[in-house]
């Protein structure tokens, strides 16, 4: 389908370009760098509506430890400003190289390594500015670090996949730039993996990021960072060796390039590739051990392939399944999702071999929050034009907002 | 009417008290322990909001001025300047009252013990530490599970009956004040700690633990649950989720918000559900963290899942003496520059000091013109450097003394000199107005000159303490009202000192919340807009509009007309923020 594309340049033109397509009844995917456009259920919209020139820093109080980005400003470039003052915003997603944008990260919910030791985006913004289907601009929050005026509606925006409005620009609490850094590579497989990461979870060597990445039945790669006081990282990187030790396992320091070249490999490791199903999931950390057996186990019964990436003392993982059909990969995912709702947890499709979504539902069994996820959806977007069918059955599926949109173009819906 | 001068923020009549314990599990809430400048405080403290409104009421000697004004909605605003009501008196609009049927259900429902209408019970839940504000409830219920919470809301809602949730009562912004005609939903008998999950970090508790027994529970495994708000030997976890509580430590660990992985939550319809989950990036809206914070208005939380932490390596105290609050201003801008991130920056003026010493003993300097307690925690390798450079860089911005807290004693002592410093107001002052406004920390010097030059124009006293690291001060507006014309003086200096820190970039609350307090001072920082979409999620959750109504946003019948009130925030003037 051939989508007109919106290139909103300041939140003026964001509100009319939204207000625009509200008067015209057309719906619309709101999209920034892209990296995680597969995320959910398919979206099919008239327009999309790109927020790449929104890309504006718009202020960095250095001394107060905040900034205030246009949501389109990729994440990379917003990074690399901050740095000249030896600040960060506390993030690293995975598609931070491939131009993920801060208003996507929001959106999407999204955080990387270490997010163990400075949580989530949720955790790291301060108030946003952002226009909803109708036009009506708001915001929320400030641009001071702690404050609880009104209803944190930031939150409602962090992981709604563009399905309730569009983030125009987002504050941010920063962190000074960590003195030194080290990581240690260990491999080892993934049970092993999760009782060496109970260890460090409570470690005084206060690890900032616990990873493991490999095969789920077999072996893999751990990946544990320190970072802090330059004077401080040797201790602690001999801490989580000897911690490693008490394991019977060996813990090697990298350091600089080789650090870096780590962290990449890994971060790649987790967007998947062209003809790869992708899909997260979510539980007690662990569990780790069982999700990665179910992997295993469910990917050998449809004689697919499978890696599985995962925070090891957070209880997020993500799998990418490859080889065979669409058939297999469904197969693999609804197998591994019922092993892993069995143990309490979620898992949610990512992105998907063309034809995965006939198989299998994109989010899974619905929680009993979903209700008020519809109720918000009505009072925000009531006519159901932003990111139709993102959230699948959660939301009403996308047939249903065809539906919708079919009879308010022929008028029968009263709006 | 003329919103902005005479209905916007009241400073809270002075506060909560350390080491005060609701032994009894039901009944008998926290009283606010208020007025703890006279000397029967100590036998006030344990009888709650109803010995101190006998006293109010009756012997007007002992505090005058409380003669009931009418403040909308049926709350008797005592303790305000006379002649200055607002709005309507009267109830809200549209409800009924209790039917006998409703009582004998909910009876029936929870047990006789559990539901609550004689005036003289019902009175000693009239108000949480917002003490300047009475409502007596219609009925309070002592539900002991999420089913009997569920069983009271699910009536209310088919009986369109409002009502409010309250833990011990220790909310400042009047959170927890009741409605006239409504149900009082107390989690006083909801105090058990479900679950300890040592493996994953995580434990669930039923709302009415404390926020300090968290932490006790898991002292002798090493772990802890880190927000630490003042309060926290009374105050619960339902109340801090409501709140989003902080404490001194959350500059560097957060607050609530930070700590709660899920929520099991009854809607304002009855419908229970589950917020957030056992990742800690739950799929779908932040639910939780939309919650969280939420005054009371969206629903009850009835089971709460919260992360501990295991203790750092390394704790590092010192209080810094400083000639002036702009030298300790200093102190903690160098900090922040240099990289270091305290787990706690706390500041103290003059005056405070006084009164915290006078009334603990802590070991502060008298003749401080300002302190700083710094504290730093860690590993034991990252911590030691870190806490060198602090003591070197108070020294450089002018320290006069510099105090090592030696061991866990001597920080204990430090730090419950801090926490009892609203309470120890009434050692220097007879009455006083607590204010709760954050601006970005690098005003902090002008904001401190400023408020200085007001009290000196109102020929009032200010004390000021304060968090330091994130900019949320605390400045105690000190008055006598015994003098004629004071305490309007001081109510008005209160409301200027919030809208200075709204005008510098800042908020009207850091950690008290909106409550009913700042409701009408909403609009300073929200326009028409702003407020009109948090009402839409509002309705969301409460299409009946009966959890905790006439909170939190302003209504009309409170704060007059809104639209067109909406001035520009400084910094969307400035270009810095925008909103089309």
């Amino acid at each position: 389908m051939r989508r007109d594309v919106l290139r909103p340049a300041s939140a003026a033109e964001a509100r009319d370009a939204l207000a625009g397509a509200a008067a015209s009844g057309r719906s619309v995917l709101i999209r920034g760098g892209g990296t995680k456009l597969d995320w959910g259920g398919a979206v099919e919209a008239d327009v999309e509506l790109d927020t790449r020139a929104l890309d504006r820093l718009v202020a960095h109080n250095a001394a107060d430890m905040t900034a205030v980005a246009g949501a389109g400003m990729p994440l990379a470039r917003l990074q690399e400003q901050l740095g000249e003052a030896g600040q960060w915003l506390a993030l690293d997603p995975p598609g931070t190289d491939e131009g993920a944008t801060l208003g996507g990260i929001l959106a999407a919910g999204d955080a990387g390594p270490r997010r163990m030791r400075y949580g989530s985006v949720r955790d790291l913004v301060i108030g946003s500015t952002f226009a909803l289907a109708d036009g009506t601009v708001g915001h929320s929050g400030g641009l001071v670090i702690k404050n609880v005026a009104g209803y944190d509606v930031t939150k409602l925006l962090c992981g709604s996949l563009g399905t309730l409005g569009l983030v125009t620009q987002v504050a941010v609490r920063l962190h000074p730039l960590p003195g030194a850094s080290r990581t240690l590579r260990i491999t080892t497989d993934a049970r092993d993996a999760a009782r060496l990461a109970a260890g460090l979870a409570v470690s005084p060597a206060e690890p900032s990021a616990v990873e493991w990445a490999g095969d789920p039945g077999g072996t893999g790669t751990m990946l544990v960072r320190v970072e802090g006081v330059r004077e401080g990282v040797g201790a602690r990187t001999s801490a989580v060796q000897d911690l490693a030790r008490g394991h019977g396992l060996d813990a090697r320091p990298l350091g600089g390039e080789e650090e870096a070249a780590a962290w990449r490999e890994h971060a790649g490791a987790v967007g998947g590739d062209d003809g790869e199903t992708v899909a997260r999931a979510g539980f007690l950390p662990d569990r780790l051990p069982e999700v990665a057996g179910a992997l295993a186990r469910a990917a050998a019964e449809a004689r697919t392939g499978a890696t599985l990436t995962a925070g090891a003392c957070l209880g997020l993982a993500t799998c990418r399944i490859s080889g065979r059909d669409a058939a297999a990969h469904a197969a693999t995912l609804t197998g591994w999702r019922r092993a892993v709702e069995g143990l309490g947890g979620t898992v949610a499709l990512r992105r998907r071999l063309a034809g995965v979504d006939q198989l299998a539902d994109p989010w899974g069994t619905p929680p009993s929050a979903a209700a008020l996820m519809r109720a918000l959806k009505r009072r925000f977007d009531p006519d159901d034009r932003l990111a139709p069918g993102r959230f699948g059955s959660w939301l009403g599926g996308a047939e249903q907002a065809g539906q919708a949109r079919v009879a308010r173009r022929a008028g029968r819906v009263d709006r | 009417m003329e919103l902005s001068k005479t209905l916007t923020h009241k400073g809270t009549k002075s506060s909560i008290v350390d080491n005060y314990k609701d032994d009894s599990g039901v009944g008998c809430p926290l009283g606010p322990a208020a007025y703890p400048s006279r000397s029967e405080n100590a036998r006030l403290r344990d009888s709650g909001c109803r010995s101190q409104r006998a006293v109010a009421g009756r012997t007007a000697a002992v505090y005058p001025g409380h003669t009931g004004i009418a403040a909308g909605v049926g709350a008797r605003r005592t303790g305000a300047p006379r002649g200055r009501g607002v709005g309507p008196v009267g109830r809200a609009g549209g409800t009924a009252m209790l039917t006998d049927a409703f009582r004998r259900e909910l009876r029936s429902a929870l047990g006789p013990g559990a539901v609550l209408d004689d005036p003289a019970q019902l009175a000693t839940y009239e108000c949480d530490g917002l003490t300047g504000y009475r409502v007596t409830p219609a009925l309070v219920v002592l539900p002991a599970s999420t089913g009997q919470v569920a069983t009271v809301v699910r009536a209310c809602a088919r009986e369109r009956v409002p009502f409010v949730a309250r833990g011990a009562g220790t909310g400042l912004s009047g959170g927890a004040l009741p409605h006239a005609d409504g149900v009082l939903i107390v989690t006083s008998r909801m105090r058990r700690i479900l679950e300890i999950d040592l493996a994953n970090r995580r434990m669930t508790l039923e709302p009415g633990v404390t926020n300090l027994d968290v932490s006790k529970a898991v002292a002798g495994d090493g772990m802890y649950y880190a927000p630490d708000p003042s309060s926290q030997v009374v105050c619960t976890i339902g109340g801090n989720v409501a709140e989003n509580s902080g404490g001194a430590h959350c500059l560097k660990y957060g607050f609530t918000t930070n700590h709660v992985l899920a929520l099991e939550v009854v809607l304002p319809d009855g419908e229970v559900v589950t917020l957030g989950g056992d990742a800690p990036d739950p799929t779908g809206y932040d639910l939780r963290g939309f919650f969280i914070g939420s005054e009371g208005t969206l629903g009850i939380a009835t089971r709460i899942t919260v992360r501990l932490l295991a203790r750092p390596e390394a704790v590092r105290t010192l209080v810094a003496d400083f000639p002036s609050p702009h030298h300790a201003g200093d102190a903690v801008s160098a900090i922040v520059a240099a990289g270091i991130v305290p787990a706690a920056i706390e500041m103290m003026d003059n005056l405070a000091i006084q009164a915290c010493e006078r009334a603990t003993g802590a070991g502060y300097s008298l003749d401080a013109g300002a302190a700083l307690v710094v504290e730093v925690d860690g590993p034991e390798a990252d911590c030691g450097p870190a806490f060198e450079q602090v003591r070197r860089l108070c020294r450089e911005t002018g320290a006069t003394r510099l105090r090592d807290a030696g061991g866990d004693g001597e920080r204990a002592r430090i730090w419950k000199g801090r926490r009892a410093a609203f309470a120890a107001m009434g050692r220097i002052s007879r009455d006083y107005f607590v204010q709760d406004g954050v601006i970005p920390r690098t005003r902090l010097g002008e904001v401190l000159e400023r408020i200085g030059r007001m009290g000196e124009d109102a020929g009032l006293r200010v004390a000021n303490v304060f968090h330091a690291g994130d900019g949320n001060l605390h400045p105690l507006v000190l008055y006598d009202e015994r003098v004629e014309g004071e305490a309007e003086r001081a109510e008005r200096l209160s409301t200027m000192i919030v809208e200075l820190c709204v005008e510098q970039g800042g908020s009207i609350t850091g950690e008290h919340g909106v409550g009913r307090d700042k409701q009408c001072s909403m609009p300073k920082m929200f326009d028409a807009d702003d407020l009109a979409v948090m009402d839409r999620a509002r309705a969301a959750w409460d299409p009946q509009g009966i959890c905790n109504p006439g909170k939190l946003l302003p209504t009309p019948r409170l704060c007059g007309e809104l639209r067109g009130r909406y001035r520009p925030h400084p910094l969307e003037a400035a270009g810095v923020i925008g909103r089309g």
